[in-house]
């Protein structure tokens, strides 16, 4: 035994280069990976590919103007992060959005939820080799973009909210096709839930694999579904209450298998809690001012922050952080992100030892990685 | 005990503790003992004359927040990767981004930029009139010049 182990370490390992222009990637990903055979004996993740340096460009620009670097972090779910970065700038500038567009907000961050999830469960199947699940979820996730387009003219970089308040009121056209999607979603989400889980290749490629202790993912700072998937209830919707969530029924899928299963499995369940919220905040959501007067257009650049404030939302990533810190002026003085699919993508150093290359590609797939996000 | 400077609250309700850059890994191992596992974000802001560095700890069973803040005069700060994994990467990006130095770091390399860029972006006298280029080497390696080269 001892012997085969010193045999071991004086094999030679293989160097491969996976990336950065490798479709299992998801963007632009590169791994350097070391080989024992088939076996990954070391991965290290190299990014930086789509670096903007957002913060910077932030520090650069007015309060309001940097809402749109938001919505090119997260490039799938654009409504959470404005979602994320609103939290913090209006608790920084002392403008709390009145009580209809925080309706609107949590209606529209859950529909982007449902999307971005969406995006994430077809491009896991593409990772596995399924193609026909990627084409259901894209179909329905478009119903949803359309939903996006009627309310402010655009499909994925939506730029609707602002300081204050939301950009424009939602009318009753909207409502009913938001009413419509809730109605019909959730049949098409179990024909999707199917189409993955019977399958026997999909299962027994995610069976077992990917294992994610819950003390290593605290230690990496791991938050969302993969937190979840490894038998941790933790979710900012509960913990620490933003918007209107504490006013809403839902619950948070935990599950104690933590493999690659588990987190598709929290993922899906997720979904179906998001349509749950909808239906809720559909229904209640109370008339009057969608906008705040004190952040009218004309007195938008003038708004000055003073203080420090950090603010966390539940992104479909996990828990996106904003951390502002204002100087008196016009300008923040600093911004700093706190994105989540960085934090879960370094667990892949860990997760990524003694397993086998083609589960190597399926493990970074169940982590939902979105590169805008992952390097700012 | 560790000495703590100064104990407030800020703007956002969450508890802010001010402490020595000397009694820094002091605190965190013993805010980690009591429960505050989860390093959620290392931030550096240039203040000009000084570097404030800004540790986001939370505990997930309790549900508590805290911040700890530290300064330094001369861009160095103890790491914090012997306490917690989370700040690897964390760190890495504020070396690259904000130039401050994390002393006792196993692999303290740039994250983002590659390892020839010069100059760190965040900081407040950064020049950005000057344009760096990114080429790529034959090993696959990115590399920053001034050079725009022929490719441009």
């Amino acid at each position: 035994m001892i012997q085969e182990e010193q045999k071991n370490e004086h094999r030679e390992w293989t160097e491969l280069n996976m990336g950065p222009q490798h479709p299992s990637t998801h963007g632009v990903l590169r791994l350097k990976v070391k080989l024992d055979g088939e076996t990954v004996k070391e991965v290290e993740p190299i990014i930086g590919y789509l670096h903007r340096n957002a913060e910077k460009i932030c520090e650069l620009d007015y309060y309001c103007d940097s809402l749109i670097y938001f919505d090119r972090m997260d490039y799938v779910a654009a409504m959470n992060m404005e979602v994320g970065y609103l939290e913090a700038a209006e608790k920084l500038l002392n403008i709390p959005p009145p009580e209809r567009a925080q309706w609107i907000r949590v209606i529209m961050a859950e529909l982007g939820r449902i999307a971005a999830h969406l995006v994430w469960a077809g491009a896991f199947g593409l990772d596995l080799g399924m193609l026909s699940p990627f084409f259901y979820c894209f179909v329905q996730r478009e119903k949803i973009l359309r939903i996006f387009t009627e309310i402010c003219g655009s499909r994925q970089e939506t730029n609707y909210m602002s300081i204050g308040g939301v950009y424009q009121d939602i009318n009753e056209n909207i409502i009913y096709m938001i009413e419509e999607f809730t109605k019909e979603f959730p049949d098409k989400l179990e024909e999707i839930f199917n189409a993955f889980v019977k399958n026997d290749i999909f299962m027994s490629r995610n069976k077992g694999i990917g294992i994610l202790e819950p003390d290593v993912a605290i230690q990496y700072a791991v938050t969302g579904p993969m937190l979840r998937a490894s038998g941790i209830e933790y979710d900012v919707r509960k913990a620490e209450p933003y918007l209107v969530y504490d006013k809403l029924n839902f619950d948070i899928p935990v599950s104690y298998k933590k493999d690659n299963l588990a987190r598709f499995l929290v993922r899906f369940e997720e979904m179906r809690q998001s349509v749950r919220i909808v239906k809720q905040a559909i229904k209640k959501i109370p008339d009057g001012p969608y906008f705040n007067p004190k952040a009218k257009k004309s007195l938008m650049i003038r708004l000055r922050g003073e203080g420090e404030v950090y603010a966390r939302t539940e992104s479909p990533k996990g828990e996106f952080g904003v951390y502002l810190v204002g100087d008196g002026g016009v300008k923040p003085y600093r911004v700093r992100v706190r994105s989540p699919s960085l934090r879960n993508l370094s667990v892949i150093r860990h997760l990524g030892k003694d397993v086998l290359i083609a589960d190597l590609i399926a493990i970074s797939g169940t982590i939902d990685l979105v590169f805008g996000e992952v390097d700012r | 005990m560790v000495e703590v400077l100064e104990e407030t609250t800020g703007k956002d309700g969450r508890k802010v503790l001010k402490v020595a850059k000397e009694n820094l890994l002091a605190l965190l191992s013993d805010l980690k003992d009591n429960g505050f596992t989860h390093l959620s974000l290392i931030t550096g802001i240039d203040r000009k004359s000084k570097l404030e560095v800004v540790y986001h700890l939370h505990n997930l069973t309790k549900n508590e927040y805290v911040v700890v803040k530290t300064e330094t005069l001369d861009e160095r700060v103890p790491s914090a990767t012997g306490l917690f994994k989370s700040a690897d990467w964390d760190e890495r990006e504020q070396y690259d981004l904000m130039g401050i130095v994390f002393e006792g770091h196993p692999n303290l390399k740039r994250l983002f930029l590659p390892d020839s860029w010069v100059g760190h972006p965040l900081r407040k006298n950064y020049d950005l009139s000057k344009v760096q280029y990114i080429n790529m080497d034959e090993n696959g390696d990115d590399y920053a010049t001034f050079d725009p080269g022929d490719g441009w």
